[in-house]
């Protein structure tokens, strides 16, 4: 707990490098490599994206030959690998690596040099993954989970499973890296004054995030690293036909998928703690019980992999065991929602387009928990599993929950990251195109779930219902990605011409908001003592009293 | 203009709602009609599980617009801060418990359903005690094998009997497939190096569609299935049928559309595969069956595990119809 603000030695992000390109390639500045984070993960986002509008154009229409098969298992591949691993869970890093440090009044992370690796690391597994482009029998099309026996060498002999093994080997070292920097950043620099029950609750879902990574990442290695050598040297670990077990691939990779979710929405959850108060006008209702909430989901999550199994055959009393293990989550995850709702109540509500969002995130992440109880009940699951109906409840969780969160983040903290204000008017619009356009994409895949459709077909040949809802989703996809392009079109109208943000525009309750915006290299001149989880309100009080 | 813009919203949400209950005969509201105890069994868990979170959805939205309705800014500057609660004990102790209580009801009902499931559910002692029928599903890259207890085979295709009980054994020799006929219940993978197992009893005739639903390759969209359950009689006479000889010819042409056509096309002219009508290995019996054991490039070794009777079923087929020469009698 020796957690002081005054650091022994000048941080190597003090170091300020010259050139205009070359200082950005060579920083160690936490703000910096958070940017870089950010925008490389969008970028990634706008690929995924992509492919994403791609599978819908082949799904609009039964019997439809837009995209080849071989290229549409690509392109689920692709969409789902890129959308978890170089965009919702490198956002966060990103978004952490910029918030933690001043947040907690610190300088910098406790190690720029590593924090800087885990960046490049991250960029170049992502070129790695995309290179497979190029590969011998093209990007691997295995899904984005590759279940052996058929991403191994038998089935699948070509080198697109091999660079998405190699990508992800490079992306957990990055993210392992990170995360360890995250733990030891919270865990030693926080400014004097800030115990835990005082610690920004982004901060306190930032630790989760960090620890759950440590804990599950090195399984994700072991699964992939066996694999890589049932492909490449010839041992058999998951070919029963020479002894192996094609399970126990499933069993490790969702050890590891499981909390991966939980990975990708506890910084979500930290963010909406984050927003909804401010723009209440008030403190956040509970704040212990959802920062312990955060730590409890973190825990149950390792306890409920099985549930991505139910049909693999297990028995009985294992499938009620994973039932109401994954039923046990929804209670934490209950408590969230219910602080986040009583802190409005009664409250001075602004509906910035950060609180559109925040708002937004709660009604559509409602459906996806709600969801989550229906494939947690193991009979109905047998019906539900790998069809549409669990697409549909990951898009939920995944977009309703993960994505609203971070453009909730983007909106709240641009004014602090940029300096200037993200143009009022089209957040507004780009929030209602998202909002809706993702309910028409993603509602209609429950119903096309419980008709009987699985997921990964590259076509269909049922008309009727099961073609409108398809079509339904399709046009539903086109709204939304409208409103994502004006989403970055916002981004980049007022990245330079924006109005000038003041340092704290919200009326923020944090520290990054005592700083100036954005932040000068070293963070802080100075850093008021911290006696509340609310610094800047209680100095905010603290002018006003002097002024009376 | 706020308030311009929940009537929006509400209109739009109205027209999804209306339009969906539109076309949703069984639009997708539910799990297909039961055809047997166990899916029967499973749409009640879902109705039961539907009911709960609609309540919780209206409850906890509700609550929501009603607060961004009620407690909406209105011209009150940002300095303007609401009451400074930071928490109830009761309240926040009440909202965890009561979703402990839900769960807990949800799972007790899973629990006492999921004793119900089987093939013998709901039948008299007496019936429930005779002999299963014991079908084996084999799994392949991209077909369903399907071996009835007196040796006879079929393909795509799995005929049941109607009202008695059934006991499927799931496998695979190649890569992990899902078992699925929606209509009688749920999934169950069929994956290589296990021997799955699940019993039920078809209780409504007709035949019901359904399809593989763990990815299994290029073309797994194609590896559809149905179920045709007949009356008792006609099922028996059936499995005799295609057990004898003369079911040879039935065979050979169901197998061919359910393994050969996915990659041929149905008339043989090339799809993945290429074209298969008058090749001119078709009059190499001998050259005919190696390439279908073991395969041969792109093809996979398809009738690797097949019986001799289903091979020299399969060749005599594609002789009869696609070799040159080779016309209606063969």
């Amino acid at each position: 707990m020796a957690a002081r603000a005054e650091l022994p030695r000048t941080p190597a992000s003090l170091i300020v490098s010259r050139g205009r390109y070359s200082s950005w390639l060579t920083t160690s500045d936490h703000k910096r490599i958070g940017i870089l984070y950010m925008a490389t993960s969008l970028v990634f986002f706008i690929a995924g994206g992509i492919l994403a509008l791609l599978i819908r154009a082949q799904l609009a229409t039964p019997n439809e030959h837009f995209v080849t098969r071989n290229g549409y298992n690509e392109l689920f591949t692709m969409h789902g690998t890129t959308m978890i691993f170089l965009v919702i869970v490198p956002f966060w890093a990103g978004l952490g690596n910029y918030l933690v440090p001043l947040m907690i009044g610190a300088r910098d992370m406790a190690f720029p040099r590593l924090n800087a690796l885990s960046y490049w690391l991250f960029l170049f597994g992502g070129i790695i993954l995309y290179s497979s482009w190029f590969a011998k029998g093209g990007a691997p099309s295995a899904g984005w989970t590759s279940y052996p026996p058929l991403s191994d060498v038998p089935y699948m002999p070509d080198h697109g499973i091999d660079l998405w093994i190699l990508s992800l080997h490079v992306l957990t070292l990055a993210s392992l890296a990170g995360a360890i920097n995250f733990l030891v950043t919270i865990h030693r620099l926080r400014t004097p004054g800030m115990t835990w029950m005082r610690m920004p609750l982004f901060v306190w879902s930032m630790e989760v995030y960090a620890a759950l990574l440590v804990a599950v990442l090195p399984m994700l290695s072991a699964g992939l690293t066996m694999l890589l050598l049932d492909r490449q040297v010839g041992t058999h670990f998951f070919l029963p036909a020479e002894g192996g077990n094609a399970l126990l691939y499933q069993h490790v990779f969702w050890f590891f998928g499981h909390p991966e979710v939980y990975i990708m929405i506890l910084p979500g959850f930290g963010v909406i703690s984050e927003v909804i108060p401010v723009f209440s006008r008030k403190p956040i209702f509970g704040y212990t019980a959802i920062a312990l909430s955060s730590v409890a989901i973190g825990f149950y999550s390792m306890l409920v992999w099985a549930h991505h199994m139910f049909t693999v055959g297990l028995q009985g009393y294992l499938q009620g065991f994973f039932m109401i293990s994954s039923m046990i989550i929804a209670v934490p995850t209950g408590i969230k929602i219910f602080n986040w709702l009583a802190t409005t109540w009664r409250g001075n509500i602004h509906f910035d387009t950060p609180m559109l969002f925040a708002l937004g995130f709660i009604a559509v992440f409602v459906i996806g928990g709600l969801s989550g109880i229906f494939v947690a009940a193991y009979p109905f699951d047998w019906q539900a599993q790998d069809t549409y109906f669990v697409v549909a409840h990951i898009h939920y969780v995944l977009f309703g929950g993960s994505m609203f969160t971070v453009f909730a983040g983007l909106t709240y903290w641009w004014p602090k990251i940029f300096g200037r204000m993200l143009d009022e008017r089209l957040g507004k619009i780009s929030f209602w195109l998202i909002f809706i356009g993702m309910n028409v994409t993603f509602f209609p895949m429950h119903m096309l779930g419980l008709l009987g459709m699985p997921r990964r077909i590259y076509t269909y040949s049922n008309g009727g219902v099961w073609e409108w809802y398809n079509l339904t989703s399709t046009i539903g996809s086109g709204v939304m990605a409208l409103g994502i392009l004006l989403f970055f079109v916002n981004m980049l109208k007022t990245a330079r011409s924006g109005a000038r943000a003041v340092n704290d525009p919200w009326l923020g309750d944090t520290l990054e908001w005592y700083t100036t915006s954005p932040p000068p290299p070293h963070n802080f001149d100075s850093v008021p003592y911290v006696s509340s989880p609310r610094p800047l309100r209680d100095l905010r009080r603290r002018l006003a009293e002097a002024r009376a | 203009m706020a308030r311009f813009r929940r009537v929006l919203l509400c209109v739009a949400l109205l027209a999804l709602g209306v339009t969906t209950a539109a076309f949703a005969g069984n639009g997708g509201l539910a799990p297909p009609a039961p055809a047997s105890p166990n899916a029967d069994n499973i749409r009640d868990i879902y109705w039961l599980i539907l009911a709960i979170c609609v309540g919780i959805f209206v409850l906890v939205v509700g609550a929501l617009v009603l607060f961004i309705i009620r407690y909406r800014s209105r011209g009150r500057p940002r300095e303007a801060e609401g009451p400074q609660v930071h928490g109830a004990t009761n309240l926040e102790l009440a909202w965890t418990a009561a979703p402990v209580i839900i769960l807990a009801v949800i799972s007790a009902f899973v629990f006492w359903k999921v004793s119900d499931l089987g093939a013998t559910s709901g039948l008299p002692a007496s019936e429930a005690n005779a002999a299963k029928q014991e079908v084996t599903i084999d799994g392949h890259q991209y077909y369903w094998e399907f071996v009835y207890p007196n040796g006879a085979i079929s393909v795509d295709k799995l005929r049941l009997p109607f009202d008695k009980p059934v006991r499927l054994t799931i496998v695979s020799h190649d890569v992990a497939h899902s078992w699925w006929i929606p209509a009688l219940g749920g999934k169950l993978d069929a994956i290589p190096g296990r021997r799955n197992h699940t019993s039920f009893r078809a209780t409504k005739l007709g035949t019901f569609p359904g399809q593989c639903a763990e990815l299994c390759g290029l073309l797994h969209a194609e590896m559809r299935a149905e179920a045709k359950v007949l009356p008792v009689d006609e099922y028996r006479a059936w499995v005799q049928h295609r057990a004898s000889p003369a079911g040879r010819l039935e065979l050979g042409k169901e197998t061919f559309t359910g393994v050969c056509a996915k990659c041929h096309g149905l008339s043989g002219q090339g799809d993945v595969g290429p074209s298969i009508a008058s090749n001119p290995l078709l009059g190499n019996g001998a050259g005919l069956a190696t390439i279908i054991r073991n395969g041969t490039g792109k093809m996979p070794a398809v009738g690797q595990d097949w019986s001799q009777n289903q091979l020299n079923a399969t060749i005599a087929y594609l002789r009869q119809h696609f070799h040159q020469g080779g016309s209606g009698g063969g």
